[in-house]
């Protein structure tokens, strides 16, 4: 049954921009750094002797803020598919359960971000390359920087998509998400415990892992909040 | 006897309005069941509650008896549904949209032609529902109820937003599906006319509570007939009447016999005839259903 959903919820994106975003996200993180390298590709090699972490810190200054607002899109937009039309009453009035309605939306959002992850990558791997920055490759930081933030921003992904599947009015997601973006901008200054944090990897400790165990256990958890909620609801 | 549909005590409660009060709804197999109330009547909520979309306050359902709370998957199996204002994805085609359902209920692929067919949407299956009118979403949204070949077709106000060809269509399309595939129907409608030409056993709904369910024959029975004599000088004519014992009304101008027999009505006449009145017309007016219908629904207000 699960297969069948997610099947459905891919085809029922058709159209919708969603795999679009996808794409432009991790393209526009690294394309920021083609102007910025563009721009003043020698004086940066100058401010430091790792040249490839260097380059990778920048990067990761944006992917936070791109990963948010990225959850936010894709949340409202798949609830809005099915919002629209209030197409919910002629979904859960099929052979479904409410659980595994809501486990293939949490899915498909979850494979698209991965899939943005790996671009990212991808990307910075392949820029990083042409930018020729030296021999020694940190592959290990590119892959943490590329992956962690997207198990960080889990709790935000559980959160804003509980928030726009129950909300009739699709203002109440999109302010929540604004806000989010607002916090996860000011990343640095947040508390440790703020989930909007977490994706930016910065934490008290200095070590990027706990952001990722955090964000993939409380993410489960608002997860499966999220989930009992919608199942409980009346569908109106 | 064995029912497809039966709620017992079934209540719903949204905050302090009771949206539908000790509901007991019993639908036998093979009919088509016209569920019938004003607006706000609570028509929508009970079928919302019938396909599990809402969770009942109290009481239960059993559809094939079985019970909606413990068997819902099953249930819903061998239901097909179309709730209020047809749902669709206006960036999908009429095809892709089936499909979108298709592939959930599992049925193969050449069922989307033939429900297409069925409803005559076929040439523009891939079309994007966007550009659709009303009447096609609607046809749209009975051909995705069709899809799983139910046994059981719960269609609210299915006739809504189609043009009077449209309606005719339907109409027919529904009459015949108890017939050719041993379904039972439920459609709900505030339009009596409607269900009158369609249904086999009414159930009236008003403030929540089921105030009539019976044969649509058991309805009509309800609809009085009454005849109208039109008269020279009807007062002294309807003097005259009651001076022989005949019981009368009069409303300025005509005189009404309710509920005669043919024998008392040929009486009437006759001394009418004798007491030298002339009479210009004898009128049959029957109470249509509709008025019943009003009737049922007023008296429970004022309850």
């Amino acid at each position: 049954m699960m297969m069948r959903l997610l099947r459905v919820d891919f085809l029922k994106i058709k159209r919708k921009g969603l795999w679009l975003l996808t794409v432009l996200g991790p393209f526009g993180v690294v394309a920021l750094q083609m102007v910025n390298y563009g721009v003043r590709k020698d004086y940066l090699l100058q401010q430091s002797e790792n040249d490839w972490l260097y380059y990778i810190e920048y990067i990761s200054n944006f992917t936070h803020l791109a990963i948010v607002l990225g959850i936010v899109i894709l949340t409202s937009f798949i609830a809005s598919i099915e919002n629209e039309t209030n197409a919910w009453k002629q979904l859960i009035a099929l052979p479904v359960s409410k659980l595994s309605v809501y486990l293939s939306k949490f899915t498909v959002i979850t494979i698209l971000l991965f899939i943005s992850s790996v671009l990212l990558l991808l990307f910075s791997y392949s820029y990083g390359l042409y930018l020729d920055l030296g021999e020694e490759i940190p592959y290990i930081t590119l892959l943490k920087y590329s992956f962690f933030p997207f198990l960080a921003a889990l709790p935000v992904l559980a959160l804003q998509l509980w928030i726009a599947t129950v909300s009739h009015n699709q203002a109440i997601p999109v302010t929540v998400g604004v806000i989010g973006v607002i916090l996860a901008y000011s990343a640095f200054t947040l508390p440790d415990w703020m989930i909007w944090k977490w994706p930016s990897l910065i934490n008290g400790w200095d070590k990027p892992y706990i952001n990722a165990l955090l964000g993939l256990s409380v993410g489960i958890l608002l997860y499966v909040i999220g989930m009992f909620d919608f199942k409980r609801r009346d569908v109106k | 006897m064995e029912y497809i549909v039966e709620t017992k005590n079934l209540t719903k409660r949204f905050g302090k309005e009771q949206a539908v009060s000790g509901l007991e709804m019993k639908i036998p197999k093979g009919e088509i069941y016209g569920f019938l109330g004003p607006n706000g009547a609570g028509k929508t909520t009970t079928i919302r509650m019938l396909l599990g979309l809402m969770r009942p306050t109290s009481g239960s359902v059993h559809i094939f008896q079985k019970d909606l709370r413990k068997e819902r998957i099953r249930i819903l199996n061998k239901v097909g549904s179309l709730v209020e204002n047809p749902s669709y994805y206006p960036h999908l085609t009429a095809g892709e949209n089936l499909e979108a359902l298709r592939k959930i209920i599992g049925v193969p692929k050449t069922r989307i032609k033939e429900v297409l067919k069925i409803v005559r949407l076929e040439d523009v299956a891939n079309k994007k529902v966007k550009g659709f009118s009303m009447g096609m979403k609607q046809r749209l949204g009975i051909a995705a109820s069709l899809l799983n070949n139910p046994e059981l077709l719960i269609l609210d106000e299915p006739t809504n937003g189609l043009d009077p060809s449209g309606i005719i269509e339907i109409r027919q399309l529904i009459q015949r599906l108890p017939h050719d595939y041993g379904m039972t129907v439920i459609i709900s409608s505030h339009l009596l006319s409607e269900i009158d030409q369609m249904a086999t056993t009414v159930g009236v709904v008003s403030k929540g509570k089921m105030i009539f369910q019976d044969s649509i024959e058991e309805m009509r029975k309800f609809a009085k007939q009454k005849v109208v004599l039109k008269v020279s000088d009807s007062e002294s004519a309807w003097r005259a009447l009651l001076a022989r014992g005949m019981r009368a009304d009069w409303d300025e101008k005509n005189i009404t016999l309710l509920n005669q027999s043919d024998e008392n009505v040929a009486t009437a006449v006759k001394y009418l005839v004798k007491d030298g009145f002339s009479i210009y017309r004898v009128e049959e007016e029957k109470k249509s259903l509709e008025d019943v219908f009003l009737q049922m629904t007023k008296e429970e207000r004022l309850v």
